[in-house]
Parts: structure tokens; sequence; C-alpha cells
């Protein structure tokens, strides 16, 4: 319908934004295994005047919500989601909290805030989570997840990801990994679960914090960590047969030959993308265009309306399992060699 | 807890009272002066001051240059415009028959030192002379005024179109006129019907003319709705199109903004009794590709009138930025700055028209000396360096903002 009315500054993608978020609320998932020391990060978070204008949810497994006791002396808002895991049966909880919150603060029962960090309980796979705001439309267009941040400990961090298939993912599906108790733990310790960490997650940059001690700006992925993930670029694979690598064109691409390439692999294989993130170079677009996969779900692609400096070219990071790099990339290959329509 | 202040998407870079004397109307414009400064010009929105000139150069630090006094305290400017070094001002009396009704144009090539170039007289026994006036192209001021020849049929009626040239800036002639037929003692079209809910009168409100359309006035007429004219003769304006949403809405239309480059039109109304007693009062947007057949297609989306209604004062929609065919103006097809008192100032995405959605807001905290308890927003200005400026009806003055999405 909104073709009838053209808009002259308006793309493929829509309006074109100064950048990927839009104006929706950014959002921080902080996840981590139990006793990682997501809530002492929080905590010093929100002490600091960046923290200012948080809303935190907290997902609890449990009954008794001690993470919430512990921030709500500093936190704005402090939602507390006490049933269980985020990634289970308590999606719509988490649905409703974030709807809540908006409404909330739009009727003035809440203090304004400007940003949510979801505090995921130790035992959550944060995939489901980022395909909350995928699949709930409403949701998407009033939040963005702007950084997934993985907290391990130094002293049991290695152990954990030996044992736990969740931990794991934690720290594959990560933007941020951070380690901490590093005052707690041997170097020869923190180099150990250092290595661990960048073989699951080659992308990720690696920080250390003690007692939460975290430049702010990596919370709230304004900055971007001080390791060039470029530099880290390499399939991977682990024993659950997820694997990790990037593609890179040169070329501007054909949005309509990206896009049905994306689609193909999502009606085949769609359960075992866990994740691609992309910043494209797209044959027509003025800007960037920033596009999402979870699983079945593709969030929409959004153009910025200017490159931040004068290199071109595209860039997708694909996080998959048992899915090998070649096959995607013989996929690319494939759709794109088709006769254009 | 709760809280009345919201600031999101926008970064408020400064606030000034303007000297204690912050209760500001619905005329905002910016001119540039020849050493490189940048003057935003405010009329007030009630006696004892006239306008005040703010030294923006530097958002962060507004100064103000000039602060004037009106001629008597039963009336005020409330709208002003600037084209070039030339600003006029509007003069609306409170009563019928009192002199100092019209509009005045200045020489304010310095702006320290405005200077009257002409004044033009609109007083009459059944005028109040001057609400609102247009002025982007230098040659005509387009306004809602009385004059001492206009007898309405109904009181309210009072204030009509007209259209002023100045091309001799000092020797203001009229150009052309136009009234909704009816409200003329004389017309023979029978006087409108009033509305039932709140008669506010059949009159002009404001005029707008853009130079994609130099041929088009776009006119709100409060009770009477909103209406397109032909002037490309401009001693003939010829009716195109009438739209009115009242009743069943509570009238007063406001301002009508074309988006000419998406065939759109953006109308407001205006919230005009305290606690949201005519609410809702919206921004509506209009298919206006056929200019004979306007059809409303959506509202932008208002926050939920129970959570603002007793807030204090007025809550509703009222001034929107307008695109003025100006250098020092912002102009958008896409995004609609608009301030509704007590609401706040909002921006509003409408690349989907179907779907307006609302992607800035700022709710500031009452402003002190403030006698109604909550800030009233009352207009907005963005110049061509997106700087956000609104204004508080009441005490709040002038705050600067810059859009952050």
């Amino acid at each position: 319908m909104q073709q009838l009315f053209p808009s002259p500054n308006a793309g493929a993608f829509g309006r074109r934004q100064t950048r990927e978020r839009g104006a929706r609320i950014p959002v921080t998932v902080l996840t981590g295994f139990l006793g990682s020391g997501k809530t002492t990060l929080l905590k010093r978070f929100l002490e600091m005047p960046e923290g200012y204008g948080t809303a935190v949810v907290v997902n609890e497994f449990g009954a008794v919500g001690i993470d919430d006791a512990l921030l709500r002396s500093s936190a704005d808002q402090t939602m507390l989601l006490g049933n269980g895991c985020l990634c289970c049966t308590t999606r719509t909880d988490l649905q409703n909290t974030l709807r809540q919150l908006v409404v909330e603060r739009e009727r003035g029962q809440i203090p304004d805030f400007r940003r949510v960090v979801i505090e995921t309980s130790g035992l959550a796979d944060p995939s489901p989570i980022l395909q909350t705001f995928a699949t709930d439309r409403a949701l998407g267009e009033l939040f963005h997840v702007e950084t997934v941040i993985t907290c391990a400990d130094a002293v049991t961090g290695p152990d954990t990801l030996d044992w736990s298939a969740e931990a794991r993912k934690q720290a594959i599906l990560a933007d941020l990994l951070v380690i901490t108790k590093t005052d707690l733990a041997d170097d020869t310790k923190s180099a150990a679960l250092s290595e661990k960490l960048r073989a699951l997650n080659p992308r990720a940059a690696i920080e250390r914090a003690v007692a939460g001690d975290l430049d702010p700006a990596l919370l709230t992925g304004a900055v971007a960590p001080t390791q060039d993930r470029s530099l880290f670029v390499a399939e991977t694979a682990h024993s659950d047969g997820i694997g990790s690598f990037v593609m890179t064109w040169d070329k501007p691409l054909l949005w309509i030959a990206f896009a049905r390439t994306m689609e193909t692999l999502i009606a085949l294989r769609g359960s075992d993308l866990l994740r691609a993130k992309g910043f494209l170079h797209i044959d027509g677009a003025l800007g960037p265009v920033l596009v999402q996969f979870v699983q079945h779900l593709a969030h929409p692609p959004v153009e910025l309306d200017r490159w931040p400096d004068d290199q071109r070219g595209s860039r997708l990071v694909l996080i998959t399992r048992h899915i090998a790099e070649d096959t995607v990339r013989n996929l690319f290959a494939a759709i794109a060699a088709l006769p254009r329509p | 807890m709760t809280t009345d202040s919201t600031c999101w998407n926008f970064k408020l870079l400064a606030q000034h009272d303007l000297q204690g004397f912050g209760g500001m109307g619905e005329g905002m414009s910016i001119s540039l002066t020849k050493d490189g400064r940048r003057i935003i010009w405010l009329a007030h929105e009630s006696a004892p001051k006239n306008f005040t000139g703010v030294d923006v150069t530097d958002p962060r630090k507004p100064q103000v240059v000039v602060q004037t006094d009106l001629p008597e305290a039963y009336m005020r400017s409330n709208s002003l415009e600037v084209s070039g070094d030339i600003m006029a001002v509007a003069y609306q009396t409170q009563k019928k028959g009192q002199k100092h009704a019209g509009f005045e144009l200045f020489d304010i090539s310095n702006p320290e030192k405005p200077r009257s170039i002409s004044f033009t007289d609109c007083s009459g026994p059944n005028s109040r002379g001057v609400h609102q006036l247009w002025f982007c192209d230098g040659e005509y001021v387009h306004m809602a005024a009385g004059s001492d020849d206009f007898e309405s049929t109904h009181p309210l009626d009072d204030q009509f179109y007209r259209c002023f040239d100045v091309r001799n800036p000092s020797k203001p002639v009229e150009a052309g006129r136009w009234w909704m037929p009816g409200t003329r003692v004389g017309d023979s079209a029978p006087p409108p019907k009033r509305l039932a809910s709140r008669d506010m009168g059949f009159r002009a409100h404001n005029t707008n003319v853009y130079k994609e359309r130099p041929d088009r006035l776009y006119l709100g007429y409060i009770d009477g709705g909103m209406f397109i004219l032909d002037i490309a003769d401009k001693a003939n304006p010829k009716p195109i199109s009438h739209w009115n949403n009242a009743p069943p809405y509570g009238g007063f239309m406001h301002t009508v903004l074309p988006l000419f480059k998406r065939n759109l039109l953006v109308i407001t109304d205006e919230s005009t009794v305290d606690a949201a007693k005519d609410w809702p009062k919206l921004i509506w947007v209009v298919d206006a590709r056929d200019e004979q057949n306007l059809l409303p297609i959506a509202t932008c989306p208002l926050p939920p009138v129970d959570a603002y209604a007793s807030r204090g004062g007025r809550f509703g929609a009222h001034n929107i930025h307008e695109n003025p065919s100006s250098p020092t103006a912002w102009q958008s097809d896409e995004i609609i700055f608009g301030t509704f008192f007590n609401g706040g100032l909002r921006a509003y995405d409408l690349t989907n028209p179907f779907q307006p959605k609302e992607v800035a807001a700022f709710v500031p905290p009452p402003p002190k000396g403030t006698p109604v308890g909550a800030v009233q927003l009352n207009d907005v200005f963005v110049d061509e360096r997106k700087i956000v400026y609104t204004v508080d009806r009441h005490t709040g003055g002038l705050y600067i903002l810059e859009t952050d999405f």
C-alpha cells in the first residue's frame, strides 16, 4: 500500500537510517553461565553515568529472584521474570514484560528509560531470545538487539564449557566475550579459557573484567571491542557440529539473488542456521544494508543513509550447525549464476 | 513511581527562559545575518512582549539579542515569519474595535535593532486584526485576518484569508481575500451550522503557500475544516476542495501541510481546552493524489489520554514543522514534528503513511513558574541543520534539541 505514496528519500528497504537500530530501543542481552559474574558486571554498569536510564529485565531460574534484589537498588527499572528459563516456556513472559515496559513508560508509570538489558538465566540458550525479536513483529519494531555479551569466569569457565552445551552456545552466539574473576584464577587458567572461547567464537572480541570493571561503552555496543574481529575469521567446528564462517564479496550484490539464497538456505536448513549477520553492499542502495537471520527468521533489512568510510564490499557472518561453508558458498554461486528475471 | 518527563531519541542541547518572558506563541522563523550569525525569531503568546530574537549560531548557547514590547497590553503578536531581512509580525487584539490590529514589517538586517518598515492597519469595528501570517517568498504575506469592511454573520467568524502584496514593503497593498461562504453578512450562502460540541468559529487559521505550488493556498479554517484554494489569480481565489472532520470530531482545524513529493497532506487540529476535554485532537494524514477528493488514511498515534489529561493544561495536537520554503528550514516528506501541549514534542515517521510511527518524543518537566503545572509545548521549527526548536506556551521559553534517530 505504501508504494501508492513513494517516498523520495526511502530506498527499497524503507527510510534510510542513520544507524541500524533506527529509532528502536537498544537491547543488550547479557548472558553467561551460573556464577559467571553477569550481575556484578551489570551492577557496575548501572552505577556509571552510561548506565543511567537502563531498564533491566532479569530472568531467574528458580523461585527466589536473588539477582533482582541485588539490582533493584541501582537500576531505574527492574523487571523480574520469575518462572524459569527465558529460552523455554517464558518467552511469552519476556514479550509481555518488554511491551509492558513501553506502555508504562508512555503512561509515565515508570521513569523514562533509554536502554534495556536482558540478563538471562545462566541456563538459557540465548538464540530463542534473539528469535523473539524477529518473530514478534510489534517487539521487533520497538526493540533492537544491539549486542549479545557472554560472561565466562576464569575459575570454572573452562570446565563449564566442556560439560555444558548451553555454555558453549552462549559463547558461540556472543558479540563480546567477557572473562571475569581473573583475579581469582591463575594466568594459566585465564589463558586456557581464552583459548577455548577463541576456538568457539573467533569473531567476538574477548575482554577481561575484574569486579565488573568494563568499559561501559562495550555493554551498549557503542564502541567496537578493541580487537579486530576480522583477524580471527576462520572456519571453526566444535563437537556440537556448530561452526562459523564469514563470506565476503567485493562487488555489489543483487538483492534478489541474495534474498533468494537466504530463503533457500532457511527453507532447507533453517533450524541449523543459528545466526547470521550481514553488512552488505547491495546494487542500487545508497548505504550499506544490514541483515540479520536467526534460524528460520529474517529481521527486516535496514539500509543506512551513508557508508561509514570509503570501504565498500559485503560481509556475511554465519553461525551454523552441520552446514559446511562450501555448501553455503556453492548455494550463493548457483543462485547468482541464474539468469536475472 | 510516576514521572512526567520523557526524552526519547532527542537530545536537549539548551533551554532559555527568554529573560522571564517564556510564554511563546506560534511564530518561529530563522534569519541569517551578514556577519554569519543565525537568529531565531519568536512571537510571544501574549503581552507585554512582542517578539524575541535569539542567537542560535551555537545551539548549545542561545543568547537573546533583542526582546521588544507591544504598544498595548490588550493585544498579542502570536505569529511571525521571516523572508530574507524582512520580518512580518501579526497583531491581534483582545476585542474587536481596538487599535493596533494588523501586521507590521520590520527590517531585521541588524537583529539587535529591528526597524519598523510599515504597519498595515486591519482594525475595525468587527476586527481583532491578524492571528496568523505566512511570509516565505518576500513578495506576499498571507494571513488569517479581520478587516474594517468585514462584518461576519456570527461573532466568532471574524477572521478570513487575506493576502497582501509587500513587494514594496513600506506600502503593502491587499492583493486578495477569501472567506467561507455564509460567514459574511450579505453572502448568498446560508451561515454554516455551528458545531454542537464546542463552537470555536468558522474562521481562517493557517494560510500556507509554497514555492512548489505558488498557485495553491492550504488553508485551515477551524470549525470549517480545511480548504485548498487556487490562488493563481490572487484577486480571485477559487476553492478546489474542502475536507472537514467535524462533526463527529471536535473541530478547530489548524494547519494543512502538503507533502508535495508524495501527494499527501498532513493536517492538524488544535486542542484548546484544558484537561483534554476536547480530546481527541489529532494529526491527520490525508491522501491528496486527487486534490479534489481528499481522503484521510491515518492519524499519528497519540500517547494515552488518561495518562496526560490530568497533568495540567491542554493535551492534544497543535502546530507542526511546516516545511516553509526557506533556506533556513529543514524539509522532509517523511518525518513530521508536532507539538501536543503537555504531550510534548513528538516526531513521526510517515514512510508508510497508512501507519505513522512515533520515532521520538520530548516531554520536559513542568517549567519553572508555569501556572498549569505541566509543560505546554506550543510550536516547533526545525532548521536546515536539523536542529529542533520548540517553545512553551506559558513560561518555559525556548528548548533546543538534536534528533537522535
